[in-house]
C-alpha cells in the first residue's frame, strides 16, 4: 500500500493560511467525525461555540465568519479534543493558528490588548503588585528575584510582537 | 542534595502565596533544594499564545535557557506554567527546524536553547525525587478519614504525548500521592474534565458552568476537599465557588487546597506558616478532621 | 562452425515504410557490413511467405544470425523465434527491430535523416546479433502437490479447487479446528446464510444433484481424495525454491482420536473450566472441549495448558470408545510441495487500548465478533442478546464503527467491511427482537458491494437508527451500572448521551496472529499494516513476487465473502498453472556471476527484488554469489549493482550493449547532436513505440536503445556513450514508484545524479545526461523529451572530448 501525501487544501486559500500557519498544519486531514465536539466541554454547555464546526468553516474557506466571531474565543484550551482525535489533527493548536490569524487581522477581543500591555510592560502577564512583594518576608517568603524586561522585549521585539501590538493600539 | 530552578510564574506570587509557601516548605523538608533564579518571566500562558504561537514558545524557550544556564531542570508548581513550558521542551527537542527559528530570536536575547534540561511539575519531582515510600515515611500527621476529590486539571496531562506525565485517560499519580498521606482518594463524575478556569474574565458565564458542574460531581462523591495542581484551577473552585453560589443559588461548602496544602499538613508543618487565609472558602472542615482526629 | 553468418529481413509494410526510408540505400549498406552474407525484404516477416523465407534459409544452413526489421514486435520475436528453432537454430540468436515505429513514423517529415538512423540502428541489430550466444531453455522439477496454509473459508476454497484439479493438496491449520472467522462469524452478508458455505468439491463425491455449494461438514470436504488435512499444526520452516519446496510442520497433539463419538461425557466430568475465548468468554469451556460442532474434525481436543494429564484423567475412565491418548506426543512432519498458498487471514484489533471506550473494562462493552457468538444459535446464550454483566436481555443497543479503523493513531485504513457487519448484525437483531432500540454511530456508511446498499436500506426501515458521529467514551452510571455514550450527532448540531445495555465495537481488522513470523519463515514480504503484500494490487491480487507462493483472502486485506471466494479460486490457478507440466519452463536469460571477481560483498543478495541470489561459501573465509537460475527475472538490477562487474545478465551483456551502442552512435546523418535513449524493455520502451505508432514527430538524432531494465545499467556505461559519439544521453524508465522490477528505476535516478557529478568534475555538462520516467501512454511525453534533449544539446554545443582514451578533461 502506497504512501498516502497529505496535500495543502488547494481550493481554498484561507485553509492554505491555516495550514501555514504554526499548530496549524494539521487542520486538513479531518474527516468530521466529531469526536473533537463531544469531547469538548464548552460545546457541551453553549452552541456558540464547536470545534467541529470552527474546522468545518474554516476548510469551507469562511474566513470572515471564523476570524470575526466570538466562536474561537471561547475554546478553554482543555485540549481534550486533541487527545481524542482519530486523525491526529492538533485541534487546540489549529484554534490558537486561528486566534493568531484573527489578531493579525485585528480581530480581537478586548482582554487580550490588556495581557499583551501586561507582558510588554511587566514581563508578566499577571503583575505581582508592590504589595504582594512586600507582604512576603512577614509570610516568610525569600525575596522575589527581578522580572527579566529587557530581554523579553527585546524577544517580542524579534516576533514582532510590539508591533503587532502597537497597530492594534493606534487602530483602536 | 537534588537541586531545581524554581519557576514561580505571575499567578502564584500575585496571588496565591499559601501555594508558594507550601510548596518550598514541603520541597525542602522532604530534601529538595529550590534556586530562584533571576530575569524569569512570565511562561507565556495561553493568552500570550492565542496572540502569537512563536512568540510564546520564545519566551519559554528563553526560561528554559536561564536554567540549562544554570544547569539546572526546573521545576514548575502551576500546571499551566508546566504545559507551556514543557511543551515548548518537548517541540524545539524533537523539531530541528523549530528549535532554529526559536533560536534565531533568542539570539537578540543573547540566548541559545540547547535542549539539555528538562521541565518537571512540582508532582513528578515527588514521585521521581522524594518516592512514595520516602514520603510516607515522612509523614507525620496522616490524613486518615479524610475524602480527598483528586483534581488533575488538563494541562498536567494534556496534550499527553509531548508532556508525558501520566496516562492521560486513568491517570494515576495524584492519587497515589494523596493516598500516601493517608488520605481517600474518591472518585466522581467526569474527573478528567476541565473546570473553566480559563474562560474566567473573557467568558464568566462558561467558566461558572463549568465550575458549577465539577463542583457539583465532587460534593455528590462526599468529598471532604478537592485538591488542585494549579492556580487557575484553585481560583475557578475557590473564589469561583463564591460566585457560582451567587449566581446559581448552591451552597457547596467544599474547601479547595492545594496538593502542596495537603503534603505540608501531613509532613507537620504549622498551619500557621501556610498562608491559609489565602482561601476564600473556609478549610474549617479540612483542618478539623485532621488535627481533631490526632488528640 | 566458429564463422558467424548474419541474414538481414527488412518489412516494408506494404510498401509504406519505402515510401519514406530509401530501402535501396539501406539494402545496400547492409550488404557491405561484415559478415552479413543474407539480406531479404518482404512485405513482413513473422508469417507467410516472409517466414517461409527465414526458414529456408535457416535450414539451408546459409545463416546462422536473424536479423529482422519488421513489425509488431512481441507477436514476431514469438513466432520467429519459434520457427527458427524449428528450423534448427538456437532461438536466442534472432535480433529485432522496428523501423516503422522506431524510424520510419517518428521521422516522416526528415526521410533522409530518418534512412540514415535506419541504417546505424541495422548496424546496431547485426553487431549485437554477432555477439548474441545460444541459450537453452531450462527446465525445472515441479512436484504435482500443494501446500495451504489458513483453513478458513478461503483456504478451504482453494484446497477444493486445487484437489478438483488433479494435485495432492495439503490444508494446514493452526486450530484444532477448520472454519476460521466464518465459523464464529456465524451468518455472512450479503445472503445472511451460514458464514461456512463453501463451493462443494466437483470430484469423486458421489452425489446425484450436485449443487453449488455446502456447509462444510455436509460437502465431504474431508473425504475429498487426495486432499490431506492437518490441524492443530503450524509451519515450522520453509526451504527450497518454487516447485520443490521442503516444508516442515508441527503437528500439536490432540490427544484424542478417531474413536470419538462426540458424546460429551468427558467434558461432564472435566473438573478444569476456563473461561471460553472462542464464545467471547461468554461462557467457559473445559480443558477437552468442541468448539462447535459443524465444521471439522469432528474430534474433541484437550487444551493441554491447563489439563492435568494423569493426575485427573477423568474423561479417559468414562469414554466409551476409548478416543482419549494423553499421551500423544507432538510429531514433525516433512512435506515435499510445488506451490503454497497463504490463507491465514485477519482477526479483530485489540479494543483494549482505546481507552475511553473501556472495553475489556466494562464486561457489557463487546465487539462485533463476540455479538456474532451471541446471534449464532449454536453460541453460548443460544442466539439470546444478553448483557454480560448480568445476564439480562439487551434491548437497548449502540454500535459505534470505525473503532480503530481510520484512525491514525492506531490503524490509518478503513478495513472495509465492519460497516457492513454491523449493519448485518443490527438487521438481523432486529428482525428477531422488534422492540430491540439499535443506535449505530458512524462516521460514514460505506457499503459498496452488490446488495449492500440495501441492507442500510432496510435497516432504516425497520427503525434502526443512525447518529452521524463518532463518541468519545463510554461511560458507565455507578447506580444502575448502565452504559452512557457520548457523542455528538453532527447533523442535529446536537450532542446526544445514548443510554445502552449493550455497546458494540465494530474494531479494525488486522492481521492474524502469527502472520510476522510466518511471512519470514516464507520469505514474503509484508505491507506497511502487517499484511501480507501482494505482487501487484491491480492486476495480481493473488500472487507474490516469489514464483510458487500465492495469496488469497484476508490475509491480504480485510474482505467480505464474495471476494475470498474469487481470491481463493484465483490463488488456486495460478498454484496450479506452472505445476500441471510437472516442470517449470524458463528461458535462459538470466544473470551469472563470475566467480573469480566477486569480492563476496554481500551487495547483491540485498538488491535482488526476487531473492534469487544467496551467498555460498568455497572456502574458509571466502564467499560467492550464486544466481538461481529459477528466481532470476532477467532484470540485470544485480549487473548495476555489482561495484567490481563481476555479474553478466545473458543476452544483455556489457559487450553486446557496448556494441550495439557504438554502431548506433557511428552514423548521424543529421546536422544535429547524436543522442543516446537508453530504454528499459517495459514502460520506458512502451513509451517509445506509443509515440511512434501516434507518428508524434521527433528528431533522428536521437537513438534507442532497448535494455531489461534502467537498473541494469552502470555509471561507466553513461560515459562509454558519450565517449562513443553520443552528445547527450536519456535514461528513459518507469515512474519511479512504478518500476516492474521493483527497484530499477529508482537505482537508476541515483546513478543519474551520481553520473552528473561526474561529469562536472571532468568538465562535461551534466545537463547532457537526464533521466525520464514515463508509462506507455505518455509517448508524447516521451516526444517531447527527444525534441527538448535535442534542443538544449544544440544549444550546449559539440562536446570535443579528447582524443585517445582518456573522457573527457581530467582535473
Amino acid at each position: 500500500m502506497e504512501q498516502v501525501k497529505e496535500k495543502k487544501a488547494t481550493n481554498s486559500a484561507f485553509s492554505s493560511l491555516v495550514t501555514d500557519r504554526l499548530g496549524g498544519e494539521t487542520i486538513t486531514l479531518c474527516y468530521q467525525c466529531g469526536t473533537c465536539a463531544s469531547s469538548c466541554p464548552v460545546a457541551k454547555i453553549t452552541p456558540d461555540f464547536n470545534p467541529r464546526e470552527v474546522i468545518k468553516l474554516s476548510l469551507l474557506g469562511a474566513e470572515e465568519e471564523v476570524l470575526s466571531g466570538d466562536s474561537i474565543w471561547l475554546c478553554c484550551s482543555c485540549y481534550n479534543c486533541q487527545e481524542r482525535c482519530p486523525q491526529k489533527i492538533e485541534i487546540a493548536d489549529v484554534i490558537y493558528a486561528l486566534r493568531n490569524i484573527a489578531f493579525e487581522k485585528g480581530y480581537i477581543p478586548n482582554i487580550y490588548y490588556q495581557f499583551a500591555s501586561a507582558i510588554i510592560n511587566d514581563g508578566r502577564i499577571v503583575k505581582v503588585s508592590k504589595f504582594a512583594e512586600n507582604k512576603r518576608p512577614t509570610l516568610g517568603l525569600p525575596p522575589l528575584q527581578p522580572t527579566g524586561v529587557e530581554p523579553l522585549r527585546k524577544i517580542l521585539s524579534a516576533t514582532g510582537f510590539s508591533k503587532m501590538q502597537k497597530k492594534k493600539e493606534e487602530s483602536s | 542534595m537534588t537541586s531545581y530552578a524554581l519557576f514561580l510564574g505571575c499567578t502564584i506570587p500575585a496571588r496565591q502565596p499559601n501555594y508558594e509557601l507550601s510548596a518550598r516548605k514541603t520541597l525542602t523538608k522532604l530534601g529538595i533544594e529550590l534556586v530562584d533564579l533571576a530575569n524569569m518571566t512570565c511562561c507565556a500562558p495561553p493568552p500570550v499564545q492565542s496572540i502569537d504561537f512563536e512568540t510564546s514558545l520564545a519566551i519559554a524557550a528563553y526560561n528554559i535557557c536561564l536554567a540549562e544556564e544554570a544547569d539546572l531542570n526546573l521545576l514548575t508548581l502551576c500546571s499551566g506554567c508546566f504545559e507551556s513550558l514543557a511543551m515548548t521542551n518537548a517541540m524545539l527537542k524533537a523539531d530541528e527546524e523549530l528549535k532554529a527559528k526559536i533560536n534565531k530570536i533568542l539570539s537578540q536575547a543573547g540566548k541559545e536553547f540547547q535542549g539539555s534540561k528538562e521541565v518537571k511539575h512540582f508532582l513528578q519531582v515527588l514521585i521521581d525525587d522524594v518516592g512514595l515510600e520516602r514520603l510516607k515515611q515522612s509523614v507525620s500527621k496522616p490524613l486518615s478519614s479524610l475524602k480527598v476529590a483528586a483534581f488533575y486539571g488538563c494541562h498536567a496531562l494534556r496534550p499527553s504525548e509531548l508532556l508525558k506525565l501520566d496516562d492521560p485517560e486513568r491517570p494515576r499519580i495524584l492519587e497515589n500521592l494523596i493516598e500516601t498521606l493517608g488520605a481517600e482518594s474518591v472518585e466522581y463524575r467526569n474527573k478528567l474534565k476541565c473546570c473553566g478556569g480559563l474562560l474566567r474574565g473573557s467568558s464568566d458565564e462558561l467558566a461558572l458552568e463549568l465550575a458549577r458542574e465539577k463542583l457539583a460531581n465532587t460534593s455528590k462523591a462526599d468529598a471532604d476537599c478537592i485538591a488542585t495542581l494549579c492556580p487557575f484551577c484553585f481560583v475557578a473552585l475557590d473564589i469561583g465557588q463564591i460566585q457560582v453560589r451567587a449566581k446559581f443559588n448552591e451552597n457547596y461548602d467544599i474547601p479547595v487546597l492545594h496538593y502542596s496544602e495537603l503534603l505540608a499538613l501531613a509532613l507537620g508543618i504549622d498551619p500557621k506558616e501556610l498562608a491559609l487565609q489565602t482561601h476564600k472558602i473556609k478549610i474549617d472542615r479540612v483542618l478539623n478532621k485532621i488535627f481533631l482526629q490526632q488528640s | 562452425m566458429n564463422e558467424v553468418k548474419v541474414g538481414v529481413f527488412l518489412a516494408d509494410s506494404g510498401k509504406q515504410l519505402s515510401k519514406i526510408l530509401d530501402f535501396e540505400a539501406i539494402i545496400e549498406y547492409v550488404k557491405n557490413v561484415s559478415n552479413v552474407v543474407f539480406v531479404a525484404r518482404g512485405n513482413e516477416f513473422w508469417q507467410g511467405e516472409g517466414l517461409r523465407t527465414i526458414v529456408d534459409t535457416v535450414k539451408d544452413g546459409k545463416i546462422n544470425r536473424v536479423v529482422v526489421a519488421g513489425t509488431l514486435p512481441k507477436l514476431s520475436e514469438v513466432k520467429i523465434a519459434q520457427a527458427i528453432e524449428n528450423a534448427g537454430l538456437n532461438p536466442y540468436l534472432m535480433e529485432f527491430i522496428d523501423l516503422k515505429d522506431h524510424c520510419a513514423w517518428p521521422h516522416r517529415e526528415t526521410p533522409s535523416e530518418a534512412t540514415e538512423k535506419a541504417k546505424a540502428m541495422l548496424l546496431g541489430a547485426i553487431e549485437r546479433s554477432k555477439l548474441l550466444e545460444p541459450l537453452e531453455k531450462l527446465e525445472f522439477p515441479a512436484l504435482k502437490s500443494t501446500l495451504v496454509i489458513g483453513g478458513g473459508i478461503a483456504g478451504m476454497q482453494t484446497a477444493v479447487d486445487l484437489a478438483d484439479l488433479g494435485f495432492e493438496v495439503n490444508l494446514v491449520e493452526k486450530a484444532p479446528f477448520l472454519g476460521g472467522l466464518a465459523a464464529r462469524a456465524g451468518r455472512f452478508f450479503p445472503t445472511d446464510d451460514c458464514a461456512i458455505c463453501i463451493q462443494s468439491p466437483a470430484s469423486d463425491v458421489k452425489t446425484i444433484t450436485h449443487t453449488s455449494r455446502k456447509c462444510v461438514y455436509r460437502s465431504g470436504f474431508s473425504e475429498i481424495p487426495k486432499l490431506d488435512i492437518l490441524t492443530n499444526s503450524k509451519i515450522v520452516a520453509v526451504e527450497g525454491v518454487s516447485g520443490n519446496y521442503k516444508v516442515t510442520i508441527e503437528k500439536k497433539p490432540r490427544y484424542v482420536n478417531e474413536k470419538c463419538v462426540r458424546c460429551d461425557l468427558c467434558t461432564t466430568v472435566c473438573p478444569i473450566e476456563v473461561p471460553d475465548e472462542y464464545n467471547a468468554k461468554l461462557k467457559t469451556r473445559n480443558a477437552i472441549y468442541m468448539d462447535i460442532p459443524n465444521v471439522h474434525p469432528p474430534v474433541y481436543v484437550i487444551d493441554d495448558i491447563v489439563c492435568k494429564f494423569h493426575e485427573c484423567a477423568r474423561c479417559v475412565e468414562v469414554c466409551p470408545t476409548k478416543a482419549i491418548e494423553l499421551d500423544q506426543k507432538s510429531e514433525q512432519i516433512t512435506l515435499t510441495v510445488g506451490s503454497i498458498v497463504v490463507a491465514t487471514g485477519f482477526e479483530e484489533f485489540d479494543s483494549s487500548v482505546i481507552k475511553e471506550y473501556h472495553y475489556g473494562d466494562y464486561p457489557d462493552v463487546i465487539t462485533n465478533l463476540e455479538l456474532a457468538r451471541m446471534i449464532d444459535g449454536f453460541g453460548p446464550t443460544g442466539g439470546v442478546i444478553i448483557r454480560p454483566s448480568d445476564c439480562k436481555p439487551a434491548k437497548k443497543i449502540v454500535f459505534i464503527q470505525c473503532v480503530g479503523s481510520r484512525d491514525r493513531r492506531y490503524k490509518p485504513y478503513c478495513s472495509s467491511i465492519c460497516c457492513m457487519i454491523s449493519l448485518k448484525h443490527a438487521t438481523l437483531i432486529k428482525s428477531a427482537y422488534p422492540d430491540a432500540d439499535i443506535s449505530v454511530c458512524y462516521i460514514d456508511v460505506r457499503t459498496t458491494g452488490r446488495e449492500h446498499e440495501y441492507y442500510y436500506e432496510r435497516a432504516r426501515e425497520m427503525g434502526i437508527k443512525f447518529v452521524k458521529g463518532r463518541p468519545t467514551e463510554i461511560s458507565r452510571d455507578p447506580e444502575t451500572n448502565r452504559l452512557i455514550v457520548d457523542v455528538e450527532d453532527a447533523l442535529l448540531h446536537r450532542f446526544l448521551e445514548l443510554d445502552a445495555d449493550l455497546v458494540v465495537l465494530a474494531p479494525a481488522m488486522v492481521p492474524a496472529e502469527g502472520t510476522k513470523e510466518l511471512a519470514e519463515i516464507l520469505g514474503i514480504e509484508l505491507d506497511e499494516d502487517g499484511f501480507f503484500k501482494e505482487y501487484n494490487a491491480k492486476l495480481r491480487p493473488t500472487e507474490t513476487k516469489l514464483r510458487g507462493m500465492y495469496l488469497c483472502g484476508g490475509a491480504t486485506f480485510p474482505k467480505d465473502a464474495p471476494t475470498t471466494s474469487l481470491q481463493a479460486h484465483s490463488a488456486a490457478v495460478k498454484a496450479a498453472k506452472f505445476l500441471t507440466a510437472g516442470k517449470i519452463v524458463k528461458d535462459q536469460k538470466t544473470a551469472v556471476v563470475n566467480e573469480e571477481y566477486c569480492g563476496d560483498c554481500e551487495f547483491c543478495p540485498v538488491t535482488c527484488p526476487y531473492g534469487a541470489i544467496t551467498l555460498v561459501p568455497t572456502t574458509e573465509d571466502h564467499f560467492v554469489a550464486k544466481i538461481s537460475d529459477l528466481l532470476c527475472e532477467g532484470c540485470g538490477i544485480c549487473v548495476g549493482t555489482c561495484p567490481l562487474n563481476a555479474i553478466e545478465l545473458r543476452h544483455s551483456r556489457p559487450s553486446q550493449m557496448r556494441a550495439q551502442m557504438e554502431a548506433l552512435m557511428s552514423i548521424n546523418g543529421t546536422s544535429k547532436p547524436l543522442v543516446l535513449a537508453l530504454c528499459c524493455s517495459e514502460c520506458g520502451h512502451a513509451a517509445v513505440d506509443s509515440s511512434g505508432m501516434a507518428m508524434m514527430q521527433y528528431p533522428a538524432n536521437v537513438r534507442i536503445m532497448k535494455v531489461p531494465c534502467t537498473g541494469i545499467l552502470q555509471i561507466h556505461q553513461f560515459l562509454e556513450a558519450f565517449k562513443a559519439g553520443a552528445q547527450g544521453v536519456m535514461i528513459v524508465g518507469c515512474k519511479s514508484d512504478g518500476c516492474h522490477y521493483e527497484v530499477g528505476v529508482q537505482k537508476a535516478e541515483k546513478k543519474v545524479k551520481l553520473a552528473k557529478l561526474l561529469l562536472k568534475e571532468y568538465g562535461i555538462a551534466p545537463e547532457r545526461l537526464e533521466m525520464f520516467n514515463m508509462v506507455f501512454i505518455e509517448g508524447d511525453k516521451f516526444a517531447e523529451a527527444a525534441r527538448m534533449m535535442t534542443e538544449r544539446l544544440a544549444k550546449l554545443g559539440s562536446l570535443q572530448l579528447m582524443e585517445g582514451s582518456q573522457e573527457g578533461e581530467v582535473n
